[in-house]
């Protein structure tokens, strides 16, 4: 089955099929509703019901529009165009799935953004054989290495009882969707109030739906925000103290360009050796990788006995 | 090494001085007698005093050739590594953490492998002997460690703060213990000394540079309040120094505390003859006819790697005295400056700047002009009964000077910074116009706030032409313009424009012009020739 990389996302030629778009096209999946990948109206498209939910909510339809919404949940499958799609779990954020094709005798796999331990919040990852691999590489360095979740939320929690108990107060730093109600959660399990940002806020419904807990509201507790949002905590500096709970965080660097104060290496994609557990779970004859390290993660992967190349944009591969 | 990298780690995760200090104190109490010595030698980024003259020679490339050793990580793989994490004993440590048995490593270990590695001549067996290190113990001991080897841990604590958290540990003035360090350049000892209320009998080491007094720039002579407390002085364009002498041994020193003693062989044979033990501070001049040369004259002897007779001959240089320190082992930096003047005007020095008492500012004002007219930058001040304050730019040294013009420029390329500046375009290269074409005439490192440089590291981001030096430097589009002030400018075959400026600085981010509106090459040469 062929696969070109465009400048406007990953298209399937053979069947008519975009994967995560940045424009509008007439058919797409959607693996995740983050909005590098959830963008646009497009006229058809296959989503999980979780992601449908989100990316509707940020995406709403506009009058006189309509949009087609094929329902493709974890291990449920579909005909499209001739090939067999089937989506399966990725483990990065509410709602986000692979996408297996079958195609010709052919499996073709695209994970999306995905990491291999299991989410704060959000479901475990299908591991899924298949012939071609389209995977990403945001962290693809052997210098990323991510907390166990167990670890992460222990230090979330550890870091605003600490500044609690100093009378300082803790402000994290999260996005919208995803790490902003994984830390949220994180401080309910520790019964830690929080105030949290509108944009973070707007979306706890969706979390709440799926049986995920929140913190109550108190002005001595955290601070969750946005990370455009944090110059405007309104606390003087020595009163506050910030975390960054980011993939970013895993180098000291983070500190000053995230202008923060304690880093926790957790993040929602795959640390280098979550990505090579992957891989070798998928066992492809072909890796294609996108988003992020792509050529280093290549190179890895082809010193590891691979057939692997970083997808450029106009490229076009088959197998 | 592992309470070590935890109490930095706690340092580097406050952004409060006072804070940073508290925790290395906390730290340092919990430690006997010999791991504070070792403890607070490894804080101040070195395994050795600053007195003592052992190297650590272990290179970059060893550290990284051992490395790939033990991860077996390809090249390619560890130099995208070590560029997006931009520091080597982290990197090192990131990449070991997975092979590592993660032994703890005690500072006793820690100074015994600092030494093999000083002794061991053969890189070969440095090699070894890191690999066996990075296998066996904590990634963090690891990353502090190679930090104390590459000299600059990166968590915001320079060797002054050490000074006050010993000081904070042991109950002892933090003057006291910043002046015995001063004095010993010798942290470990005055750690020790602080702990057991002996800082007193801390005596100066010689042959060790002593931080030296800074003068505040005065902008307009008629500001100085009462001009009959004050001394003057020529200012010098030299290169300030500090000479020690015992013994018929010579040694000089810069402001920056490097020895270059092998660059200035006939300074060193002028005072072997003098009684010691003394320590003089004053300037390097080259100087001809009864009158120093113009800096950009004396600078291409600086510009020497091998000093040969000849060079010697062109461009023959001296030390011009004009303070003293130590006098025949006595330390006087506390004595008043009169009394000083007078122990200097006894040793019968061959060079030795005047010093007039004023009374008016027409007077500073007269002695100002003569010393321009005589090729010196101006004047320094001096208050009268002044003691020596090492290390201080304090109000009672005061320089005039003329101030040169400044240049609006544009930058053409940035690099990555350092230390806390590894993750931005900190460093900037610009360029002055000359018609449509941009010509390179410097390079500056600071004068802008952190928030600036964020933003203008997004700018350079958003407008990279090329990249080279394993993508540390980018080449960026014209778009920034910048205001630079500088102390001289001479001509320089290293920039496209043909001239270069001396100690450049960003004075602001001229947001209110375009690349068109900057200072052109005629401009520059206009300058160059009213200098």
């Amino acid at each position: 089955m062929r696969v070109e990389y465009m400048p406007d996302g990953i298209f399937l030629p053979d069947i008519g099929l975009w994967l995560d778009p940045d424009v509008p096209v007439p058919a797409a999946w959607i693996s995740h509703a983050h909005s590098d990948h959830a963008r646009g109206v497009h006229d058809t498209v296959i989503v999980t019901a979780i992601t449908a939910q989100l990316y509707r909510h940020r995406w709403p339809v506009p009058p006189g529009r309509t949009q087609q919404v094929f329902p493709l949940n974890p291990n449920e499958s579909m005909e499209w165009n001739g090939a067999t799609l089937t989506a399966r779990r990725a483990a990065h954020i509410l709602g986000a799935a692979q996408l297996l094709v079958e195609y010709q005798g052919e499996r073709l796999l695209y994970t999306g953004d995905i990491k291999r331990r299991t989410p704060i919040c959000g479901w475990p990852t299908d591991p899924t054989p298949c012939d071609h691999l389209i995977i990403e590489s945001t962290f693809a360095l052997p210098i990323y290495q991510f907390l166990e979740v167990a670890e992460a939320q222990a230090r979330i929690a550890n870091f605003a009882s600490e500044c609690l108990a100093g009378g300082i107060t803790p402000v994290f730093q999260g996005y919208g969707l995803g790490r902003g109600q994984e830390i949220a959660h994180t401080l309910a399990l520790h019964g830690i109030p929080c105030r949290i940002h509108g944009a973070i806020a707007a979306l706890i419904p969706y979390f709440e739906a799926q049986g995920y807990s929140f913190p109550r509201e108190s002005e001595n507790g955290a601070i969750l925000l946005t990370p455009n949002a944090a110059d405007q905590v309104g606390i003087p500096p020595s009163k506050r103290k910030s975390a960054l709970v980011s993939g970013w965080a895993a180098l000291d660097n983070a500190r000053s360009r995230a202008n923060v104060d304690v880093l926790i290496p957790y993040s929602d994609h795959a640390d280098l050796s979550e990505l090579l557990t992957l891989v070798a779970e998928c066992a492809p004859r072909q890796v294609d990788i996108v988003h992020g390290y792509a050529e280093p993660l290549a190179r890895i992967l082809r010193n590891r006995g691979y057939s692997a190349r970083a997808a450029l944009v106009a490229m076009e591969v088959q197998i | 090494m592992d309470q070590l990298a935890a109490a930095a780690e706690r340092v580097a995760a406050t952004s409060s001085r006072n804070e940073k200090i508290a925790h290395i104190a906390d730290y340092l109490q919990t430690l006997n007698d010999a791991d504070l010595a070792r403890a607070v030698l490894y804080l101040s980024g070195s395994p050795y005093p600053a007195s003592d003259p052992r190297k650590l020679t272990v290179g970059y490339a060893t550290l990284r050739t051992a490395l790939e050793e033990v991860t077996r990580w390809d090249p390619e793989t560890l130099s995208v590594c070590y560029r997006e994490v931009g520091d080597s004993g982290e990197t090192i440590a990131h990449l070991c953490r997975p092979i590592t048995k993660a032994e703890p490593l005690s500072l006793g270990q820690a100074e015994e492998f600092f030494e093999l590695l000083q002794r061991t001549r053969l890189t070969r067996s440095k090699i070894d002997l890191l690999i066996r290190i990075y296998q066996t113990y904590s990634a963090p001991s690891i990353k502090f460690f190679v930090k104390t080897i590459t000299g600059n841990l990166r968590i915001g604590l320079q060797e002054k703060m050490v000074e006050e958290a010993v000081a904070l540990a042991t109950g002892q003035p933090a003057e006291a213990v910043r002046a015995a360090n001063n004095r010993a350049g010798n942290i470990a000892k005055v750690a020790l000394a602080a702990r057991h209320n002996q800082l007193l009998g801390i005596e100066a080491a010689l042959f060790h540079p002593l931080d030296f007094m800074l003068a505040q720039p005065l902008d307009q002579i008629a500001e100085l309040e009462d001009p009959a407390q004050w001394y003057a002085e020529d200012k010098y364009d030299g290169i300030r120094s500090q000479l020690h002498v015992d013994n018929g041994r010579v040694k000089l020193y810069t402001r920056g505390l490097e020895e270059t003693t092998a660059a200035f062989p006939e300074i060193i044979l002028a005072f072997t003859n003098l009684a010691g033990p003394v320590i003089l501070d004053g300037e390097i001049l080259s100087f001809k006819d009864g009158r120093a040369l113009p800096f950009h004259q004396f600078q291409q002897r600086i510009a020497r790697k091998k000093v040969t007779q000849k060079t010697i001959d062109e461009i023959p240089v001296v030390f011009l005295a004009y303070d003293i320190l130590m006098c025949r082992g006595e330390m006087v930096v506390d004595q008043p400056i009169e009394r000083r003047r007078a122990l200097l005007e006894g040793l019968s020095l061959p060079h030795l700047s005047g010093q007039t008492p004023v009374d008016s500012h027409g007077h500073i004002e007269d002695l100002f002009l003569a010393a321009r007219a005589r090729g010196n930058e101006g004047l320094v001040l001096k208050k009268r009964g002044s003691v020596y304050e090492s290390g201080r730019r304090g109000a009672n040294w005061l320089k005039v000077k003329k101030p040169f013009a400044t240049l609006d420029v544009v930058v053409t390329a940035a690099e990555q910074g350092h230390g806390r500046r590894a993750g931005v375009l900190s460093d900037v290269t610009f360029a002055v116009r000359d018609g449509e074409r941009f010509l390179n005439i410097g390079k500056a490192y600071s004068g802008l706030t952190d928030e600036e440089i964020k933003e203008m590291t997004r700018i350079f981001r958003a407008g990279t032409i090329e990249r080279y030096a394993g993508g540390r430097v980018q080449l960026v589009k014209p778009q920034v313009v910048l205001e630079v002030a500088f102390d001289g400018m001479q001509k320089s075959p290293r920039h496209k424009s043909g001239y270069a400026l001396r100690f450049p600085r960003i004075v602001r981010w001229r947001h209110d012009k375009t690349p068109g509106e900057i200072d052109t090459l005629d401009r520059v040469r206009e300058l160059f020739e009213k200098a």
